[in-house]
């Protein structure tokens, strides 16, 4: 089915054009800005649903919805986007996490107007990432990621903001200045005029050697953003700072965008190379699980805490798309929209808890199930899903990505059960620093002065919230086909040795 | 009611749904549940009974013994493999589910009493039937990965109900203690499933054993592999079962309220662990290098248990012990091929200790009014003693389980660890020793409990083991509003009280054996509220748990003897006709009881020991002063026993300090090093680019004299350097 309406380029440029409204709006209040910003969202979610329902077809596996306009002709880039089960399920849990974290960022009042326009661009350059079909407007979506959160950083993170996102922004610049010339290496290799688009990047094949370079310059990129192992460090900074609005939209979308490239670029068009480098990810990725698991147990800061145990989250993915397998590459995509969902919603808990008591100190905090006993709930049901207990959907993906490893064929036996030890390692560790995290906060007993900042429970709005985000992880859980069916990708025949 | 087998979905669900509606109820209007918090729990039993029935409609119908497997939806279905959930029902599956749903319906009917004046009361019969539905599914699922789904289900559910009373800091090291050393189980049983998915490409439980075996036969796997496979499939049960080098956290479990320790901790989720080596009984019983592991480790666990137990001074840490040391002897039993004794064992045992501990609720309900709400107070059995004469039910029905316990004949657990003794000593000699000494250190701690609890004296007054420090008043209004505040005046009266008897004989128990005469002008303060017997309802639950402890062991132990096959006979616990049968042939009953007349005399002798020290221990040391040098060695020896158990066994500091404080530094030192190391580096760079900027600012300062030098210095360098190392020829 085939319509006339360019559906892609109205959801990426909906958000974009409605934050560029922003400035015509009244000046008195916050109120304005909040609910047309919330407004917003909520009808960008509804158009993607509806998109996606009625003009998506799932039984193809091919990409779908196709617009392809010229928009700089000097230097071939086209605008030129598309989506596919993959980008499909992202996009979803893009509009989904993006949406509440708006709604989050209710208590906000200071200069919530550039908060509001800051968060729609990246709402629009968020999904123009996850539809884009041309390695150079991909590019551009990427980058266009970088100023909001620079900005979201500096202006309403806690006090070490501006390291934090100096750091940040070094680290993401200094990853895609690898994208770039890897993207335009793959346009330029052996054709008179250079070609981004995906697609046509498909069919051209490269020497080994050249392919492992443009793989690991488009790794090292998503190295920083996935982040994988030693390009990790400022990812518990950004998220030790940041506002807990910043930190969902970071833990829910712009993760997984490192993850997304892997797969959509890496795993597609650089066949060789990933067959060649495959087993390293996964080592790596192993590693990571375990390293920052053990990092994670000794963070006073729990927001640090939940940073590095997304860390050690992320190693799934890495391990999963590194597994050759479908079952691993489904697992890893599940895991990407499932760690997307908790991790944004245990950023947001760690953030209704800062407002009450003001500190993200372990140290000073506990005994507070007492007074909130609605908050203490809701952290225990989403630690028990970030440790991947069954019924929910880190469980699944875990398994998948377990399964995916042992299915293997392309590696050895030693090498399998090395890796999947290792990562069973890492499903030990997860519950002890979750768990004393848990025990920590809300366990024990305390004796008040008469300013009990732990006296007010989670509000409706907050309630709201969290039940959004427990819904989908308790869906994916029981029934995870709602996310296996759309979410399937082709694996790019493998190479014959 | 005829009910056929497709209809067992119903038996998890019903709890589940109960709990869905109470958990959902008293979260999101906790004032509308605590007003209709009585209707909450009628729901939450009406359920659970509903599938009793069922599960009881379907045993009646299951005579024939043909297995049925059916599954209700796809839950992965993927190309390459397909995971789905369903239901498996076989005579173990009914057994199980029967006797889940017995103990649970009795414990929520006793909890209503136990936790009346509780704030969570709601939510604790959420977790309960939350509790129940998962151990239902995880006995009810025929294959490997609905099993493990269930199975770190059952394990969450104990985390929250240890947890309970999240205000205790110490019921909050222990859910966590619990929750992770189950994880390390866990951790080899989902090793351990995967690797046998990799050998046999299934995770069905009845076709991978078949699959398993056939490969061995060809010899086509690898048995260093398979063995490997094995272990780490034991290593779930180690943990859920409290096995030897797991079992630490069992005894901490004992923080949560004690319905749960009954239900969970005694009868239904420890079992599990029993319950899953029995389901993967054929692929285990193949490889005889781990069914000889599991019965040492078994043997191993009883042993310690044993001992562990033996001086205790909680009441509740006691039966834990106890717990592990029948657990162990299961295992043991399922290492030596006695399939069936394991799980008659397992039966009897379930209720057996199901009884003792609401016995030791009942009495930790009644007492902690007159002691205080602390645990190490009301759970202390030195404050008790004499309580028979206060509460009769539950003294009754303690001795009742105590003597089932022991192995006493007509009881229950006689039966079954008499039929497990008998077997291990088949099987080889230092085993039948082990399972022998067990069984008569069993007789001696069980009764040590019982004695000190419900015989003598009732001695809150007698003692000087008080810690004042650690009670904290304000921490009753947790689990006791309205009475709680109440008694609060009179327990502070009968800590005054009981200073003041400690100022007239001071040093009792630290001398307590060593200068036994101090004891004897027992105080007793006649103003002191007495403990009262528990309410009926507490009460109902005892009796009708009192009746299957002393009549499951006669119903089957016929069958044992008889059959020997591979299935578990259900026969044996519905029919009555059965039992009329058997009373006839009263010749089976004296054949056994004159076979077991070793282990009965162990356990004779163990009873004897416990009463002669216990009963009256003042004037068994009064008689002993004259022969000097026995005293000296008995209380050498007591001093020895004592501080291994109170210490509990030393292997809690083992693991604090081999495991707890490397894992700890480890990760401080990991941390120093993603700190100072990998972001130290990135800033350092960051750092160098700074000045480097710096420098090169100051640098540029539009003197051209300045920048002259510096271009000719610069070529003089260069040409010097060039000179150097590049020699012309």
């Amino acid at each position: 089915m085939i319509s006339n309406v360019p559906w892609l380029t109205v959801i990426v440029s909906l958000p974009i054009f409605a934050g560029l409204m922003i400035p015509i709006l009244p000046r008195n209040g916050n109120r304005v800005t909040r609910w047309y910003t919330l407004g917003i969202c909520i009808l960008e979610f509804l158009l993607i649903t509806y998109i996606f329902y009625c003009h998506f077809r799932i039984d193809y596996q091919s990409i779908q919805l196709l617009e392809t306009f010229n928009w700089i002709n000097n230097i071939h880039l086209h605008w030129s986007l598309g989506i596919d089960g993959l980008s499909l399920g992202l996009v979803i849990l893009t509009g989904f996490a993006t949406t509440l974290a708006t709604l989050s960022a209710w208590p906000i009042t200071r200069n919530t107007r550039l908060f509001y326009f800051l968060m729609l661009i990246m709402y629009g350059g968020q999904i123009g990432l996850f539809v884009s079909r041309d390695i150079l407007l991909f590019f551009f979506m990427w980058e266009i990621e970088l100023i909001p959160v620079y900005l979201l950083l500096c202006l309403w993170g806690g006090k070490r903001r501006l390291y934090s996102a100096t750091k940040f922004v070094l680290y993401t610049a200094g990853g895609s200045i690898f994208l770039l010339v890897a993207a335009l290496t793959m346009s330029f290799y052996g054709s008179e005029v250079p070609s981004f688009n995906i697609q046509d990047l498909i069919h051209k094949s490269y020497p080994l050697s050249l392919e492992v370079l443009i793989y690991v310059g488009f790794l090292v990129a998503y190295a920083v953003k996935l982040p994988i192992f030693p390009f990790h460090t400022w990812l518990p900074d950004t998220h030790g700072e940041a506002h807990y609005s910043t930190c969902m939209l970071l833990a829910g979308v712009l993760l997984k965008m490192g993850g997304y490239g892997l797969i959509r670029i890496n795993l597609e068009l650089l066949t060789h190379a990933h067959f060649l480098l495959g087993s390293w990810m996964m080592l790596f990725g192993a590693i990571q699980i375990i390293y920052a698991s053990l990092i994670s147990m000794s963070q006073r800061n729990f927001k640090r805490r939940i940073a590095y145990s997304s860390i050690s989250h992320m190693g799934f993915v890495t391990i999963g798309i590194g597994s050759f397998t479908e079952t691993g590459i489904n697992g890893a995509i599940l895991q990407m929209i499932s760690h997307g969902l908790i991790g944004a919603a245990l950023f947001f808990l760690a953030g209704t808890c800062y407002d009450r008591t003001r500190t993200y100190l372990l140290d000073q905090l506990g005994g507070a199930a007492i007074s909130m006993p609605k908050l203490f709930t809701m952290f225990s049901t989403l630690s028990l899903a970030s440790l991947a207990l069954p019924g929910m959907s880190g469980f699944v993906s875990e398994l998948l990505v377990f399964l995916g490893v042992v299915t293997s064929n392309q590696y050895s036996f030693a090498f399998k059960a090395g890796i999947t030890v290792l990562e069973g390692i890492g499903t030990v560790l997860t519950p002890i620093y979750l768990l004393s995290m848990l025990r920590q906060l809300f366990y024990g007993y305390r004796f008040f002065d008469k300013s009990n900042p732990y006296s007010i429970d989670l509000g409706p709005r907050e309630l709201f919230i969290l039940i959004c985000f427990l819904l989908p992880i308790l869906g994916i859980g029981l029934y995870p086909n709602l996310i296996l069916s759309i979410g399937s990708t082709e694996i790019p025949s493998l190479p014959l040795t | 009611m005829k009910l056929s087998n497709e209809y067992a979905w119903i038996i998890p669900l019903c709890p589940l749904i109960a709990s869905c509606c109470t958990g959902s109820l008293s979260f999101f209007f906790p004032r509308v549940a605590r007003g209709f918090h009585r209707l909450c729990a009628l729901l939450n039993v009406f359920s659970l009974a509903i599938s009793m029935f069922v599960s009881l409609a379907i045993f009646q119908e299951q005579f024939v013994k043909n297995p049925i497997q059916q599954y209700l939806w796809i839950w992965i279905p993927r190309s390459t493999f397909c995971v789905e959930i369903g239901f498996l029902v076989d005579s173990l599956t009914l057994v199980m589910s029967l006797l889940v749903t017995t103990v649970g319906v009795l414990v929520m009917i006793y909890s209503d009493s136990y936790m009346c004046y509780d704030r969570g009361y709601t939510r604790f019969y959420a977790y309960l039937s939350l509790f129940t539905a998962s151990m239902l599914g995880l006995v009810l699922s025929p294959n490997l990965i609905q099993l493990y789904v269930f199975w770190e289900l059952v394990g969450m559910c104990s985390y929250l109900l240890v947890g309970f009373w999240f205000a205790r800091s110490s019921a909050a090291n222990a859910c966590q203690k619990a929750f992770v050393t189950n994880r390390i189980g866990d951790f080899g049983l989902l090793l351990g499933i995967l690797g046998i998915y990799w050998t046999t490409g299934s995770f069905e439980i009845s076709e991978l054993c078949d699959r398993f075996a056939k490969l061995k036969e060809i010899g086509f796997s690898n048995p260093i592999l398979t063995n490997i496979i094995a272990f780490l499939l034991l290593a779930g049960p180690v943990a859920k079962s409290a096995q030897f080098p797991l079992h630490v956290w069992l005894p901490d479990a004992m923080e949560g309220p004690t319905p749960i320790s009954a239900l969970i901790h005694a009868a239904t989720m420890v079992a599990a662990g029993i319950f899953f080596i029995a389901r993967i009984y054929g692929l285990i019983s193949t490889l005889p290098l781990v069914m000889q592991a599991s019965s040492w480790l078994g043997g191993a666990t009883a042993l310690l248990g044993a001992t562990l137990a033996l001086a205790q001074r909680d009441l509740k840490k006691g039966l834990a012990y106890s717990t592990m040391s029948q657990l162990g002897y299961m295992v043991l039993a399922l290492g030596i091929g006695a399939y069936q004794s394991a799980l008659f064992h397992l039966v009897t045992h379930a209720y057996s200790k199901a009884l003792l501990f609401l016995g030791a609720g009942s009495v930790i309900h009644s007492i902690e009014k007159v002691v205080g709400y602390s645990p190490n107070r009301s759970q202390n059995m030195f404050f008790m003693g004499g309580l028979r004469k206060y509460m009769p039910i539950t003294g009754t029905t303690f001795l009742l389980g105590t003597l089932s316990l022991s192995g006493i004949p007509p009881l229950a657990c006689f039966w079954s660890k008499d039929e497990i003794i008998h077997e291990s000593w088949l099987s080889s000699l230092p085993l039948g020793i082990l399972a022998s000494g067990t069984a008569g250190l069993t007789a001696f701690y069980m009764f040590r409990i019982y004695l000190l609890t419900f015989e003598g004296d009732f001695c809150t007054i007698k003692t000087d083991w008080v810690d004042f420090n650690h009670f904290a008043p304000l921490s009753i209004s947790m689990w006791g509003e309205t009475e709680g505040n109440l008694s609060l005046n009179q327990i502070n009266q009968n800590v005054a009280s009981v200073r003041l008897g400690i100022t007239k004989n001071k040093g009792f128990s630290s001398s307590y054996l060593a200068n036994p005469n101090g004891i004897t002008n027992v105080h007793y303060d006649q103003s002191l509220p007495k403990p009262k017997e528990s309410s009926s309802a507490m009460t109902f639950s005892l009796v009708m748990l009192a009746i299957p402890t002393t009549l499951v062991g006669l119903l089957g132990i016929n069958l044992i003897g008889e059959t020997a096959n591979f299935e578990l006979s259900p026969e044996w616990l519905i029919n009555p006709v059965h039992f009329f049968e058997l009373s006839k042939s009263f010749n089976i009953y004296i054949k056994i009881l004159l076979n077991s007349r070793s282990s009965l005399i162990l356990s004779f002798f163990g009873i004897f020991f416990s009463f002669i020290i216990y009963k009256k221990s003042y004037k068994y040391f009064y008689i002993t002063k004259k022969l000097v040098g026995f005293t000296k060695l008995v209380s050498k020896f007591g001093l020895l026993v004592q501080s291994w158990s109170l210490n509990r066994g030393y292997i809690d500091y083992y693991y604090d300090i081999c495991f707890v404080r490397n894992l700890r530094s480890l990760s401080k030192s990991l941390s120093d090093f993603d700190r100072y190391g990998i972001d130290g580096f990135v800033n350092v760079i960051g750092a160098l680019n700074f000045f480097g900027g710096e420098f090169i600012r100051y640098g540029e300062n539009g003197r051209i004299s300045y920048y002259l030098f510096i271009i000719i210095f610069g070529a003089i360098l260069s040409s010097v350097l060039i000179f150097i190392f590049l020699p012309f020829p």
